[in-house]
C-alpha cells in the first residue's frame, strides 16, 4: 500500500521562518566557537620587536639565541602561570624584599575567587586586556587605546617621585593603581582590597625585571658574543666578583651563567635603589599662599598675584621654556611632532623613520602599534595625569615625566642658571591658576 | 478552520518565563562584568553543597561575586523549573501538536544552557563562557515567542491581515543583525589575552558598523509600520518601543566604551579630560550590563514583531 506523505500545513511562513532561523543561529553559534577561543597562555611573548631592532642596527641573527633567551627567562621567571622569582634574588637580604613569591602567584593564573573573597589571577582580571601577557602593552585593546598602554619592558613609568632614568617606588606604583589616571583608559583600582593591590605591584615589577632581562640578554648576545663562531648566552664562565660566585654557589643550573646572574641583579638593584632617589617636597616659603587656598589679608592676595605673574614670566621664558611645548598660555598648541621613548625604541633608535609606513613594515607585522606622537597637555584644563595636589605639580615640573619629551626642570645649585624652590612654587600657583585664567582672558 | 482553544495556564508559564529569564540575563552579564564565572568553582553544587541547601548566610551575605555567581544558577533553576511547568502545562491543556514539541524544544534549550554554564565552571573555560553568554539571550528570544505564540491574541488571528510581508521581512532581518551583533558584542566582552590587538580591532569596527546596520533596519521598520494602512497596533507598539530601545543601546554603547576605555579624545572637555575609570565601580558595572541586557530585548522585540507580522499576513502575499 502507497503511504502518502503527512500534508503540509499551507499557511507555514512561520515554520518556513522559524527554519531559517535555525539554520542562521546554527552558522553563528559555529562561528563563536571558531573565534575567541581559549588558547592557553603557556608562555610570555618574545619581545620580537627589540630583537628586530637589534637585528636593523646591528646586523646580528638574533633567531640563533631565540632559544637560550626563553629557556634562560623560564627558568628564571617561570611561565605566566607558575611565576617563579630567581633564587639568588630570594636568597639575598636586599632582593628578597622586592617581590613576594606568593603575592606574585596570587596574581598569576586563570581568574577564580573563593568563598572568603581571595581573588587569584589578579593580573589577568585587571590588566591583561590592555598590557598584554607580558606587560608589553600589546594587549587586545592596546591598538584602540590613546595613550597607548605602558609596555613595562624598558622599566620606565611616567608618573613617580624618583628622577628620570629611576624606577618608581611601590608607593608611586601603589597610588598610580588607587587613583588610576583622568582622561586615559588606566583605571583606578581604589576597589580592591590592599592585598590585592599589593600582589599586582609585585607582578607589575616582576614583568619589568622580567622584561628588562630579557632585553639585556638580546643585547649581550648582540654586542658580546661572537654568535658566529658559536658563542651562546647559556655558556659556562667563570665569575668575575666574589658577589656573583656567591650568588652561583645556590644556583644549579647549566643554563644560569654569571653574566646572566650578574644582569638580573643590576636590573633589581635599580629598583632597590628607587627608594634612595625619591624627590622630598620642599615646603612653600612661609610668606607665599598656594593658589587654590584662600589667602586670608590683602597682602596675601598680592603676594599670590605676584607669585603667579612671576610664574607665567618663567613658563615664557628661556629656562623653563615651558610655552615651548605647552604654548604660550598652557593650551596644548606648542611642538607636536616629538614621540615618547616607548615609540623610538623601535623607531628612531632602530634607524626607521615613525612616518614612513614602508619602514615600519616590518616592525607592524610583528605587532607594533601605529605611532602616535605625544601631545603635550592642556594644562587650561585644570587636569594633570600625574596628579593634581600642588606636591604634584612641584613634583612634575622638578622631576620630568621619564619617557616622554618633558624634562626635569635646571633647578639651583646644580645649574646656576636653574629656577629656585621659590621659583617652581610660583609655577605651581600658575598653572593652578591656568584654567580661570584662560576663562577670564577668553570672556575679554 | 476549527477555533483552537486558549490556555490561561501555559500563556501565564510562558509570559513567567519570559519574565524571569530577563532578570537571569542581567545577572548573567553581571557574572561577566565581576569576573565572577569561577567565583564558585563546582557544578552543579556549590562549594560541595547542594545548590539550593547552600548556607544564605555565606550566599546572601558573602562576597558579592558569590552572590552573583550563586544568584545566577538559582535563577538559572527557576526558568528550568518554569519550562518543566510548561511542558506539562502545554501537553494537558493546548491543542496545538506542533506548540507542544516546541515547548518540549524549550526545555531542551534551557537544559542546554545550563550544561553550557557547568561546562564553563567545571572546565573553567572562557570560550564556554561567551557561548553561554550568546545563547542566553537566543534562549529569552524562545522564551518571548513561546508568550506570542501561546497569547490568545495569536490564537484568535489566525485569518486576521494585519501586517505587510516588507514589515514581517524587515523584523526577521533585523532579529537576525542584533544577534550578530550580540554575538559580536560576546567577542568584545569575553576577549581573551590570546586575541590579537588587530582582531579586537575588526571586531570593535564590525560592531560598530552592525550597529548603524541595527539602527537603519529599526527605523526602516518603524517607518513601514507606521506608514502602513493594514499594521495591527500589535505590532505597530513593540515597533515603536523597537526603536526607543535602540536609541538607549546606542547611548548605553558609547557609555560602555567610555566607562571600559574612556574615549581617545577626551581633552576635548575638562570633565572628559578629568574622568577616571572606577573600576568594577558601580555605575560602570550597571552600564555595561544594561548595554548587555538591552541587546537581549531587542532581539527579542524583533521576534516579538517578525512572529505576529507573519502571523497575521495573508497567505497570498507569502506564496507570490
Amino acid at each position: 500500500m502507497l503511504r502518502l506523505p503527512p500534508k503540509r500545513n499551507q499557511n507555514s511562513s512561520f515554520t518556513r521562518s522559524a527554519r531559517r532561523w535555525i539554520k542562521l543561529a546554527a552558522g553563528l553559534f559555529a562561528l563563536s566557537q571558531v573565534t575567541g577561543c581559549d588558547v592557553p597562555i603557556d608562555a610570555f611573548e618574545d619581545n620580537r620587536i627589540f630583537a628586530k631592532r637589534l637585528e636593523l642596527t646591528d646586523s646580528v641573527e638574533l633567531e640563533l639565541v631565540r632559544s637560550d633567551v626563553d629557556s634562560i627567562l623560564i627558568e628564571l621567571f617561570g611561565t605566566p602561570d607558575q611565576p617563579l622569582w630567581p633564587e639568588f634574588l630570594q636568597s639575598n637580604e636586599q632582593t628578597s624584599s622586592l617581590v613576594s613569591i606568593d603575592r606574585l602567584q596570587r596574581a598569576a593564573g586563570a581568574v577564580r575567587s573563593d568563598e572568603e573573597d581571595v581573588h587569584y589571577g589578579l593580573y589577568r582580571e585587571h590588566c591583561i586586556l590592555c598590557h598584554g601577557i607580558a606587560g608589553n602593552g600589546l594587549g587586545a585593546t592596546s591598538r584602540l587605546l590613546n595613550p597607548y598602554p605602558r609596555d613595562f619592558r624598558l622599566g620606565k613609568f611616567k608618573f613617580k617621585s624618583t628622577p628620570i632614568g629611576s624606577r618608581p617606588t611601590r608607593d608611586d606604583l601603589r597610588s598610580l593603581l588607587r587613583h588610576g589616571i583622568a582622561g586615559t583608559s588606566m583605571p583606578s583600582f581604589a576597589r580592591l582590597p590592599e592585598d590585592d593591590i599589593e600582589a599586582l605591584i609585585d607582578y607589575v615589577i616582576y614583568l619589568t625585571i622580567r622584561g628588562e632581562v630579557e632585553r639585556g640578554l638580546l643585547m649581550r648576545a648582540t654586542y658580546e658574543l661572537d654568535l658566529d663562531a658559536g658563542e651562546r648566552l647559556t655558556d659556562s664562565d667563570q665569575p668575575e666578583s666574589a658577589d656573583v660566585a656567591l650568588n652561583q654557589a645556590d644556583v644549579k643550573s647549566n643554563t644560569i651563567n654569571h653574566h646572566t646572574i650578574e644582569l638580573v641583579s643590576a636590573v633589581a638593584r635599580k629598583w632597590l635603589m628607587a627608594k634612595a632617589h625619591v624627590l622630598s617636597v620642599p615646603a612653600p616659603p612661609d610668606d607665599l599662599p598656594i593658589y587654590g587656598s584662600e589667602p586670608t589679608t590683602g597682602a596675601a592676595r598680592e603676594r599670590l598675584a605676584e607669585s603667579i605673574a612671576h610664574g607665567r614670566e618663567l613658563f615664557q621664558g628661556k629656562v623653563a621654556n615651558c610655552a615651548s611645548c605647552h604654548g604660550p598660555l598652557g593650551a596644548g598648541d606648542g611642538t607636536v611632532t616629538d614621540y615618547d621613548d616607548w615609540t623610538k625604541d623601535w623607531t628612531t633608535q632602530a634607524g626607521l623613520d615613525p612616518l614612513d609606513k614602508q619602514q615600519l613594515r616590518p616592525m607592524l607585522k610583528l605587532g607594533a602599534l601605529k605611532p602616535r606622537h605625544i601631545l603635550p597637555r592642556n594644562l587650561q584644563l585644570g587636569v594633570y595625569r600625574g596628579g593634581s595636589r600642588p606636591e604634584d605639580l612641584y613634583t612634575r615640573i622638578a622631576l620630568g615625566i621619564d619617557g616622554t619629551p618633558m624634562p626635569a626642570i635646571p633647578m639651583q645649585p646644580t645649574n646656576p642658571l636653574g629656577l629656585t624652590e621659590s621659583d617652581v612654587w610660583d609655577l605651581v600657583n600658575f598653572l593652578l591658576s591656568l584654567p580661570e585664567q584662560t576663562d577670564g582672558e577668553s570672556n575679554q | 478552520m476549527s477555533e483552537l482553544t486558549y490556555s490561561r495556564a501555559v500563556h501565564a508559564l510562558a509570559v513567567l518565563l519570559t519574565i524571569a529569564v530577563f532578570p537571569l540575563i542581567w545577572v548573567g552579564g553581571l557574572v561577566t562584568t565581576y569576573d565572577a564565572g569561577m567565583a564558585v568553582p563546582d557544578w552543579p553544587g556549590t562549594y560541595g553543597w547542594n545548590m539550593f541547601a547552600y548556607p544564605a548566610s555565606t550566599w546572601l551575605f558573602g562576597p558579592f561575586d558569590l552572590l552573583v555567581e550563586h544568584s545566577h544558577r538559582l535563577l538559572g533553576t527557576l526558568a528550568g523549573f518554569l519550562s518543566i511547568g510548561l511542558v506539562i502545562a502545554a501537553f494537558r491543556c493546548d491543542d496545538r501538536r506542533w506548540f507542544r514539541w516546541w515547548c518540549v524544544g524549550v526545555l531542551l534549550a534551557v537544559i542546554a544552557q545550563g550544561a553550557l554554564g557547568g561546562a564553563r565552571v567545571v572546565l573553567d573555560q572562557r570560550t564556554f563562557a561567551m557561548i553561554h553568554g550568546c545563547t542566553g539571550p537566543l534562549f529569552f528570544a524562545i522564551a518571548t515567542a513561546t508568550a506570542v505564540m501561546s497569547s490568545r491574541w495569536w490564537l484568535r488571528s489566525q485569518s486576521m491581515v494585519g501586517a505587510t510581508r516588507g514589515v514581517a521581512w524587515l523584523a526577521t532581518l533585523l532579529a537576525a543583525t542584533s544577534y550578530c551583533q550580540l554575538i559580536l558584542g560576546a567577542q568584545l566582552r569575553h576577549v581573551t589575552a590570546a586575541v590579537s590587538h588587530t582582531s579586537f580591532m575588526a571586531f570593535v569596527h564590525t560592531h560598530l558598523t552592525l550597529a548603524g546596520l541595527v539602527t537603519l533596519l529599526t527605523l526602516c521598520l518603524v517607518g513601514l509600520a507606521l506608514a502602513s494602512r493594514v499594521c495591527e497596533p500589535r505590532i505597530r507598539r513593540p515597533a515603536g518601543l523597537l526603536l526607543l530601545v535602540v536609541v538607549l543601546q546606542i547611548g548605553l554603547g558609547i557609555g560602555t566604551w567610555i566607562v571600559n576605555y574612556a574615549l581617545p579624545w577626551s581633552e576635548t572637555t575638562s570633565s572628559l579630560a578629568g574622568y577616571t575609570i572606577a573600576a568594577k565601580g558601580f555605575w560602570e558595572s550597571l552600564i555595561v550590563t544594561a548595554h548587555m541586557a538591552t541587546g537581549s530585548l531587542i532581539i527579542s522585540l524583533a521576534c516579538v514583531v517578525a512572529l505576529r507580522a507573519w502571523h497575521t499576513i495573508p497567505a497570498r502575499h507569502v506564496n507570490e
